[in-house]
Protein backbone atom coordinates (compact mmCIF):
# COMPACT_ATOMS: atom_id res chain seq x y z
CA UNK A 1 0.00 0.00 0.00
CA UNK A 2 2.50 2.55 0.87
CA UNK A 3 4.65 1.51 -2.22
CA UNK A 4 1.46 2.70 -4.14
CA UNK A 5 1.52 5.95 -2.64
CA UNK A 6 4.94 6.62 -3.48
CA UNK A 7 4.61 5.85 -6.67
CA UNK A 8 2.19 8.54 -7.22
CA UNK A 9 3.44 11.18 -4.74
CA UNK A 10 3.42 14.64 -5.92
CA UNK A 11 6.74 15.65 -5.12
CA UNK A 12 8.23 18.45 -7.50
CA UNK A 13 11.50 19.89 -6.51
CA UNK A 14 10.39 23.55 -6.95
CA UNK A 15 13.48 25.47 -6.34
CA UNK A 16 15.24 28.39 -7.47
CA UNK A 17 16.72 26.78 -11.31
CA UNK A 18 12.88 25.13 -12.44
CA UNK A 19 11.89 29.04 -11.96
CA UNK A 20 14.60 30.29 -13.68
CA UNK A 21 14.12 27.43 -16.71
CA UNK A 22 10.22 28.48 -16.58
CA UNK A 23 11.33 32.01 -17.14
CA UNK A 24 13.68 31.54 -19.63
CA UNK A 25 11.10 29.09 -21.77
CA UNK A 26 8.35 31.92 -21.40
CA UNK A 27 10.65 34.68 -22.52
CA UNK A 28 12.22 32.57 -25.77
CA UNK A 29 8.53 31.24 -26.59
CA UNK A 30 7.14 35.02 -26.49
CA UNK A 31 9.95 36.78 -28.55
CA UNK A 32 10.19 33.41 -30.75
CA UNK A 33 6.01 33.04 -31.36
CA UNK A 34 5.80 37.25 -31.69
CA UNK A 35 8.22 36.68 -34.98
CA UNK A 36 6.37 33.76 -36.09
CA UNK A 37 3.03 35.58 -35.49
CA UNK A 38 3.90 38.51 -37.80
CA UNK A 39 4.20 36.35 -40.72
CA UNK A 40 0.88 36.35 -40.87
CA UNK A 41 0.09 39.87 -40.83
CA UNK A 42 -0.87 41.10 -44.06
CA UNK A 43 1.27 44.60 -44.75
CA UNK A 44 -1.21 47.42 -45.15
CA UNK A 45 -1.73 47.99 -49.12
CA UNK A 46 -2.90 51.86 -49.56
CA UNK A 47 -5.15 52.04 -52.65
CA UNK A 48 -4.92 55.29 -54.65
CA UNK A 49 -8.18 57.24 -55.45
CA UNK A 50 -8.55 55.45 -58.26
CA UNK A 51 -10.32 52.51 -56.26
CA UNK A 52 -13.79 52.25 -56.89
CA UNK A 53 -14.56 48.95 -54.83
CA UNK A 54 -12.99 46.09 -52.60
CA UNK A 55 -14.13 42.39 -52.80
CA UNK A 56 -12.80 38.92 -51.78
CA UNK A 57 -12.00 36.23 -53.23
CA UNK A 58 -14.70 34.51 -51.24
CA UNK A 59 -17.40 36.66 -52.89
CA UNK A 60 -17.27 34.79 -56.13
CA UNK A 61 -16.96 31.31 -54.13
CA UNK A 62 -18.17 31.61 -50.40
CA UNK A 63 -16.79 28.25 -49.14
CA UNK A 64 -13.12 29.78 -49.14
CA UNK A 65 -14.73 32.70 -46.72
CA UNK A 66 -13.16 32.14 -43.38
CA UNK A 67 -9.74 29.67 -44.41
CA UNK A 68 -6.43 30.95 -45.10
CA UNK A 69 -7.42 31.06 -48.92
CA UNK A 70 -9.59 34.24 -48.81
CA UNK A 71 -7.52 36.90 -50.12
CA UNK A 72 -8.40 40.98 -51.28
CA UNK A 73 -9.29 42.25 -54.35
CA UNK A 74 -9.08 45.99 -55.66
CA UNK A 75 -11.57 47.14 -58.52
CA UNK A 76 -10.89 49.96 -60.49
CA UNK A 77 -14.07 50.82 -62.60
CA UNK A 78 -13.70 53.69 -65.52
CA UNK A 79 -16.63 55.82 -66.96
CA UNK A 80 -16.86 54.14 -70.21
CA UNK A 81 -17.69 50.72 -70.66
CA UNK A 82 -14.67 48.87 -71.97
CA UNK A 83 -12.81 45.36 -71.27
CA UNK A 84 -12.78 43.37 -68.08
CA UNK A 85 -8.93 42.73 -67.52
CA UNK A 86 -7.89 40.53 -63.82
CA UNK A 87 -4.35 41.08 -63.17
CA UNK A 88 -2.78 38.45 -60.63
CA UNK A 89 0.47 39.04 -58.05
CA UNK A 90 1.47 37.07 -55.68
CA UNK A 91 0.63 33.51 -57.16
CA UNK A 92 3.94 32.49 -55.99
CA UNK A 93 4.90 35.03 -52.87
CA UNK A 94 8.49 34.04 -53.43
CA UNK A 95 8.55 36.33 -56.84
CA UNK A 96 8.42 39.58 -55.26
CA UNK A 97 8.00 41.79 -58.34
CA UNK A 98 5.09 40.37 -59.39
CA UNK A 99 3.92 40.96 -55.94
CA UNK A 100 5.03 44.72 -55.58
CA UNK A 101 3.90 45.44 -59.40
CA UNK A 102 0.30 44.85 -57.97
CA UNK A 103 0.52 46.89 -55.37
CA UNK A 104 1.89 49.58 -57.25
CA UNK A 105 -0.76 49.76 -59.64
CA UNK A 106 -3.09 49.62 -56.63
CA UNK A 107 -1.77 52.64 -55.41
CA UNK A 108 -1.60 54.49 -58.80
CA UNK A 109 -3.94 53.75 -61.45
CA UNK A 110 -7.16 55.14 -62.30
CA UNK A 111 -9.14 53.42 -65.35
CA UNK A 112 -11.00 55.67 -67.55
CA UNK A 113 -12.62 52.93 -69.53
CA UNK A 114 -13.56 49.15 -68.60
CA UNK A 115 -12.84 47.74 -65.47
CA UNK A 116 -9.63 46.21 -63.49
CA UNK A 117 -9.69 43.59 -61.07
CA UNK A 118 -6.29 43.34 -59.30
CA UNK A 119 -5.21 40.84 -56.61
CA UNK A 120 -1.90 41.40 -55.28
CA UNK A 121 -1.69 38.55 -52.53
CA UNK A 122 -3.60 35.81 -55.22
CA UNK A 123 -2.11 32.92 -52.54
CA UNK A 124 -2.41 34.12 -49.55
CA UNK A 125 -1.24 31.27 -47.65
CA UNK A 126 1.94 31.24 -49.36
CA UNK A 127 2.35 34.83 -47.69
CA UNK A 128 2.27 33.15 -44.23
CA UNK A 129 5.47 31.08 -44.08
CA UNK A 130 9.07 30.54 -45.69
CA UNK A 131 10.17 28.12 -47.91
CA UNK A 132 11.85 25.38 -45.67
CA UNK A 133 15.73 24.98 -45.38
CA UNK A 134 16.21 28.53 -47.80
CA UNK A 135 16.79 30.49 -44.72
CA UNK A 136 15.36 33.06 -46.86
CA UNK A 137 14.41 36.69 -44.82
CA UNK A 138 10.87 37.04 -43.81
CA UNK A 139 10.39 40.57 -45.10
CA UNK A 140 12.71 43.07 -47.18
CA UNK A 141 12.23 46.70 -47.37
CA UNK A 142 11.88 49.37 -50.04
CA UNK A 143 12.74 52.97 -49.25
CA UNK A 144 10.05 55.73 -49.67
CA UNK A 145 10.74 59.91 -49.05
CA UNK A 146 8.75 58.90 -45.78
CA UNK A 147 10.77 56.16 -44.35
CA UNK A 148 11.62 52.11 -45.36
CA UNK A 149 8.30 50.50 -46.18
CA UNK A 150 8.00 46.66 -45.72
CA UNK A 151 6.79 43.61 -47.59
CA UNK A 152 6.62 40.06 -46.62
CA UNK A 153 8.62 37.80 -48.81
CA UNK A 154 6.81 34.43 -48.95
CA UNK A 155 6.65 30.49 -49.83
CA UNK A 156 6.29 29.18 -53.63
CA UNK A 157 3.66 26.92 -52.16
CA UNK A 158 0.48 27.17 -49.73
CA UNK A 159 1.41 26.46 -46.50
CA UNK A 160 1.62 23.36 -44.55
CA UNK A 161 -0.47 23.91 -41.72
CA UNK A 162 -3.56 25.44 -43.77
CA UNK A 163 -2.80 22.01 -46.72
CA UNK A 164 -1.62 19.01 -45.43
CA UNK A 165 -0.20 16.42 -46.30
CA UNK A 166 1.56 16.34 -49.47
CA UNK A 167 0.81 13.64 -51.71
CA UNK A 168 3.19 11.36 -53.40
CA UNK A 169 2.01 12.53 -56.66
CA UNK A 170 -0.03 15.14 -57.33
CA UNK A 171 -2.47 15.08 -60.64
CA UNK A 172 -3.75 18.24 -61.63
CA UNK A 173 -7.47 18.95 -61.96
CA UNK A 174 -6.96 18.40 -65.36
CA UNK A 175 -4.44 14.87 -65.05
CA UNK A 176 -1.28 16.10 -65.13
CA UNK A 177 1.17 14.11 -62.68
CA UNK A 178 3.37 16.50 -60.92
CA UNK A 179 5.49 16.09 -57.60
CA UNK A 180 3.69 16.11 -54.78
CA UNK A 181 4.65 19.67 -52.91
CA UNK A 182 3.00 20.82 -56.45
CA UNK A 183 0.09 20.35 -54.85
CA UNK A 184 0.45 23.47 -53.02
CA UNK A 185 1.33 24.95 -55.87
CA UNK A 186 -1.24 27.75 -56.99
CA UNK A 187 0.35 27.78 -60.72
CA UNK A 188 -0.22 24.31 -61.00
CA UNK A 189 -4.23 24.01 -59.70
CA UNK A 190 -5.96 25.73 -62.28
CA UNK A 191 -8.46 25.23 -63.01
CA UNK A 192 -9.30 24.53 -59.60
CA UNK A 193 -11.71 21.93 -57.73
CA UNK A 194 -14.96 23.50 -55.50
CA UNK A 195 -14.46 20.77 -53.18
CA UNK A 196 -10.71 20.16 -53.80
CA UNK A 197 -7.51 21.21 -51.15
CA UNK A 198 -6.97 24.57 -50.61
CA UNK A 199 -5.39 25.37 -53.11
CA UNK A 200 -7.60 23.24 -55.87
CA UNK A 201 -10.41 25.51 -53.70
CA UNK A 202 -8.30 29.28 -54.16
CA UNK A 203 -7.77 28.31 -57.81
CA UNK A 204 -11.30 27.50 -58.66
CA UNK A 205 -12.46 30.87 -56.78
CA UNK A 206 -10.02 32.63 -59.32
CA UNK A 207 -12.00 31.11 -62.05
CA UNK A 208 -15.22 32.11 -60.70
CA UNK A 209 -14.13 35.24 -60.57
CA UNK A 210 -13.33 35.49 -63.94
CA UNK A 211 -16.18 33.45 -64.91
CA UNK A 212 -18.82 35.85 -62.88
CA UNK A 213 -17.19 39.08 -64.17
CA UNK A 214 -16.87 38.26 -67.16
CA UNK A 215 -12.65 38.73 -67.66
CA UNK A 216 -11.54 38.75 -71.15
CA UNK A 217 -7.62 38.89 -69.84
CA UNK A 218 -5.65 37.64 -67.35
CA UNK A 219 -2.34 38.74 -66.87
CA UNK A 220 -0.45 36.94 -64.11
CA UNK A 221 2.68 38.54 -62.89
CA UNK A 222 5.85 36.16 -61.85
CA UNK A 223 9.34 35.43 -61.92
CA UNK A 224 11.99 32.47 -62.26
CA UNK A 225 15.34 32.08 -61.48
CA UNK A 226 17.94 32.89 -64.19
CA UNK A 227 19.04 29.25 -64.61
CA UNK A 228 15.67 28.94 -65.83
CA UNK A 229 15.16 29.03 -69.61
CA UNK A 230 11.41 30.48 -69.27
CA UNK A 231 12.64 33.89 -68.31
CA UNK A 232 12.35 37.45 -69.16
CA UNK A 233 9.09 36.00 -71.16
CA UNK A 234 5.88 36.81 -71.90
CA UNK A 235 3.71 33.01 -71.73
CA UNK A 236 0.69 33.14 -73.68
CA UNK A 237 -2.31 30.60 -74.85
CA UNK A 238 -2.50 29.78 -78.53
CA UNK A 239 -5.73 32.61 -78.08
CA UNK A 240 -3.36 35.04 -77.45
CA UNK A 241 -0.38 34.69 -79.79
CA UNK A 242 -1.54 38.18 -81.98
CA UNK A 243 -1.80 39.68 -78.47
CA UNK A 244 1.39 38.78 -76.82
CA UNK A 245 3.51 39.14 -80.78
CA UNK A 246 2.22 43.18 -80.82
CA UNK A 247 2.92 43.62 -76.95
CA UNK A 248 6.63 42.27 -77.56
CA UNK A 249 6.76 44.55 -80.36
CA UNK A 250 6.11 47.76 -78.60
CA UNK A 251 8.08 46.52 -75.43
CA UNK A 252 10.92 46.06 -78.19
CA UNK A 253 10.15 49.55 -78.76
CA UNK A 254 10.48 50.83 -75.23
CA UNK A 255 14.44 48.75 -74.87
CA UNK A 256 13.06 45.95 -72.97
CA UNK A 257 13.75 42.28 -74.71
CA UNK A 258 10.91 39.73 -73.61
CA UNK A 259 10.91 36.65 -75.18
CA UNK A 260 7.47 35.01 -76.66
CA UNK A 261 6.92 31.53 -75.32
CA UNK A 262 3.54 29.64 -76.24
CA UNK A 263 1.80 27.92 -73.54
CA UNK A 264 2.50 23.91 -74.00
CA UNK A 265 -0.45 22.15 -74.54
CA UNK A 266 0.16 18.96 -72.74
CA UNK A 267 1.54 21.45 -69.43
CA UNK A 268 -1.83 21.44 -66.89
CA UNK A 269 -2.98 23.68 -64.26
CA UNK A 270 -0.67 26.57 -65.26
CA UNK A 271 -2.62 30.29 -65.34
CA UNK A 272 -1.78 30.43 -68.98
CA UNK A 273 -3.27 27.59 -70.01
CA UNK A 274 -6.05 27.02 -67.88
CA UNK A 275 -7.64 30.40 -68.02
CA UNK A 276 -7.64 30.16 -71.79
CA UNK A 277 -8.82 26.48 -72.11
CA UNK A 278 -11.38 26.68 -69.22
CA UNK A 279 -12.43 30.19 -69.39
CA UNK A 280 -11.86 30.82 -72.79
CA UNK A 281 -9.93 34.64 -72.04
CA UNK A 282 -7.14 35.79 -73.32
CA UNK A 283 -4.36 35.04 -70.69
CA UNK A 284 -0.90 35.46 -70.81
CA UNK A 285 1.94 34.90 -67.70
CA UNK A 286 5.08 37.86 -67.45
CA UNK A 287 8.22 36.35 -65.94
CA UNK A 288 11.15 38.65 -64.54
CA UNK A 289 14.72 37.49 -63.26
CA UNK A 290 14.49 36.68 -59.81
CA UNK A 291 18.19 35.77 -58.26
CA UNK A 292 16.75 36.02 -54.88
CA UNK A 293 15.14 32.04 -55.36
CA UNK A 294 17.37 30.92 -57.95
CA UNK A 295 19.67 27.68 -56.73
CA UNK A 296 23.33 29.24 -57.51
CA UNK A 297 22.18 32.26 -55.21
CA UNK A 298 24.96 32.42 -52.17
CA UNK A 299 23.50 33.75 -48.53
CA UNK A 300 19.76 34.62 -48.90
CA UNK A 301 19.01 38.53 -47.74
CA UNK A 302 16.70 41.38 -48.23
CA UNK A 303 19.48 42.86 -49.78
CA UNK A 304 19.32 40.15 -52.65
CA UNK A 305 15.58 40.51 -52.84
CA UNK A 306 16.09 44.19 -53.52
CA UNK A 307 19.66 45.08 -55.35
CA UNK A 308 19.32 41.56 -56.94
CA UNK A 309 23.40 41.33 -56.59
CA UNK A 310 24.98 37.93 -56.19
CA UNK A 311 28.89 37.04 -57.19
CA UNK A 312 28.02 33.34 -57.96
CA UNK A 313 24.96 33.92 -60.83
CA UNK A 314 27.63 36.31 -62.30
CA UNK A 315 30.15 33.76 -62.48
CA UNK A 316 27.54 31.66 -63.44
CA UNK A 317 26.79 34.36 -66.14
CA UNK A 318 30.80 34.36 -67.32
CA UNK A 319 30.34 30.25 -67.39
CA UNK A 320 27.54 30.48 -70.12
CA UNK A 321 25.09 29.13 -67.68
CA UNK A 322 22.21 31.95 -67.26
CA UNK A 323 19.31 32.46 -69.76
CA UNK A 324 19.80 36.22 -68.96
CA UNK A 325 23.02 38.88 -68.79
CA UNK A 326 23.75 39.09 -64.93
CA UNK A 327 26.76 41.67 -64.36
CA UNK A 328 28.16 42.77 -60.93
CA UNK A 329 25.35 45.43 -60.64
CA UNK A 330 22.49 42.91 -60.35
CA UNK A 331 18.78 42.45 -61.61
CA UNK A 332 17.33 44.87 -58.78
CA UNK A 333 13.90 44.79 -57.98
CA UNK A 334 12.64 48.34 -59.68
CA UNK A 335 14.26 46.69 -63.24
CA UNK A 336 12.25 43.44 -62.59
CA UNK A 337 9.06 45.81 -61.46
CA UNK A 338 9.43 48.60 -63.96
CA UNK A 339 9.85 45.03 -66.64
CA UNK A 340 5.92 43.70 -65.44
CA UNK A 341 4.64 47.45 -65.54
CA UNK A 342 5.89 47.83 -69.31
CA UNK A 343 4.83 44.35 -69.74
CA UNK A 344 1.41 44.97 -68.36
CA UNK A 345 0.99 48.58 -70.58
CA UNK A 346 2.23 47.02 -73.81
CA UNK A 347 -0.32 43.64 -73.43
CA UNK A 348 -3.24 46.35 -72.22
CA UNK A 349 -1.80 48.64 -75.16
CA UNK A 350 -2.23 45.44 -78.17
CA UNK A 351 -5.88 44.51 -76.42
CA UNK A 352 -7.06 48.01 -77.51
CA UNK A 353 -5.31 47.76 -80.50
CA UNK A 354 -6.63 44.40 -81.41
CA UNK A 355 -10.36 44.71 -80.33
CA UNK A 356 -11.08 48.13 -79.93
CA UNK A 357 -14.02 48.00 -77.60
CA UNK A 358 -12.32 45.89 -74.98
CA UNK A 359 -9.87 48.38 -74.57
CA UNK A 360 -9.34 49.38 -70.78
CA UNK A 361 -8.14 53.08 -70.35
CA UNK A 362 -5.41 52.94 -67.27
CA UNK A 363 -4.07 56.40 -66.40
CA UNK A 364 -1.48 57.05 -63.76
CA UNK A 365 0.48 53.67 -64.95
CA UNK A 366 4.02 55.09 -63.43
CA UNK A 367 6.05 54.72 -66.39
CA UNK A 368 9.00 52.07 -66.56
CA UNK A 369 11.54 54.81 -67.26
CA UNK A 370 10.66 56.44 -64.42
CA UNK A 371 10.53 53.27 -62.05
CA UNK A 372 13.73 52.76 -63.24
CA UNK A 373 15.18 56.18 -63.04
CA UNK A 374 13.35 57.49 -59.33
CA UNK A 375 12.94 53.97 -57.86
CA UNK A 376 9.89 52.19 -56.34
CA UNK A 377 9.78 53.87 -53.15
CA UNK A 378 9.19 57.18 -55.13
CA UNK A 379 5.60 55.47 -56.27
CA UNK A 380 5.15 53.62 -53.34
CA UNK A 381 2.67 55.45 -50.57
CA UNK A 382 4.36 56.44 -47.55
CA UNK A 383 4.23 53.67 -44.71
CA UNK A 384 2.12 53.78 -41.98
CA UNK A 385 4.48 55.18 -39.07
CA UNK B 1 -9.33 16.17 -34.86
CA UNK B 2 -7.51 19.78 -34.30
CA UNK B 3 -8.50 19.14 -30.49
CA UNK B 4 -7.40 15.66 -30.04
CA UNK B 5 -4.54 16.95 -31.85
CA UNK B 6 -4.11 20.04 -29.28
CA UNK B 7 -4.72 17.59 -26.42
CA UNK B 8 -1.95 15.37 -27.06
CA UNK B 9 0.24 18.55 -27.47
CA UNK B 10 -1.00 19.83 -24.30
CA UNK B 11 -0.28 16.55 -22.53
CA UNK B 12 3.63 16.47 -23.64
CA UNK B 13 3.47 19.66 -22.63
CA UNK B 14 2.63 19.05 -18.97
CA UNK B 15 4.97 16.22 -18.99
CA UNK B 16 7.68 18.26 -20.00
CA UNK B 17 7.31 20.66 -17.37
CA UNK B 18 6.54 18.00 -14.66
CA UNK B 19 10.21 16.57 -15.94
CA UNK B 20 11.57 19.93 -15.15
CA UNK B 21 9.87 20.67 -11.57
CA UNK B 22 11.28 17.00 -10.69
CA UNK B 23 14.68 17.07 -12.27
CA UNK B 24 17.68 18.37 -9.94
CA UNK B 25 20.59 18.68 -12.76
CA UNK B 26 20.02 22.04 -13.89
CA UNK B 27 21.45 21.19 -17.70
CA UNK B 28 18.45 18.54 -17.68
CA UNK B 29 16.08 21.17 -16.72
CA UNK B 30 17.78 23.15 -19.54
CA UNK B 31 17.97 21.04 -21.91
CA UNK B 32 14.29 19.96 -21.14
CA UNK B 33 13.37 23.67 -21.31
CA UNK B 34 14.12 24.13 -25.07
CA UNK B 35 11.72 21.50 -25.72
CA UNK B 36 9.35 22.77 -23.86
CA UNK B 37 9.63 26.02 -25.87
CA UNK B 38 8.99 23.48 -29.26
CA UNK B 39 5.92 22.03 -27.17
CA UNK B 40 4.91 25.58 -25.81
CA UNK B 41 5.06 27.10 -29.39
CA UNK B 42 3.19 24.29 -30.95
CA UNK B 43 0.54 24.34 -28.76
CA UNK B 44 -0.14 27.89 -28.96
CA UNK B 45 1.22 28.94 -32.15
CA UNK B 46 0.12 26.28 -35.37
CA UNK B 47 -3.29 26.62 -36.40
Amino acid sequence: MNKKRRRFHFSPMIDGSSFFIFGMVAAVSFFAGRDFVAQRAEEAIMPGPGLTSMRQLSDYFPPLRGTAGDTGIFVFEGAEAGGNVLILGGAHPNEPAGYVSAILLIENVRLARGRLFVVPRANASGFTHGDPQEGAPQRFGIETPQGTRFFRLGSRVTNSIHQWPDPTLYITPTGQKLAGIEARNLNRAYPGLPRGSLTERVAHAVMELIRKERIDLGIDLHESAPEYPVINAIVFHENSSDLAALAQMALQGEGYEFRLEASPQNLRGLSHREWGDAAGIKAVLIETPNASHGRIKGRPSASLVVDGRDPYYVKAAGLGRLFVPFGPEGIPLRHRVARHLAGVEAVLGALSELEPEKAVGLEGLPSAADVEAQGLGAFLRPPRL
Amino acid sequence: MKYAYHLIVAYLTLHVGWYILREKSFWKQAGAGLVLILFVLRLLLIQ
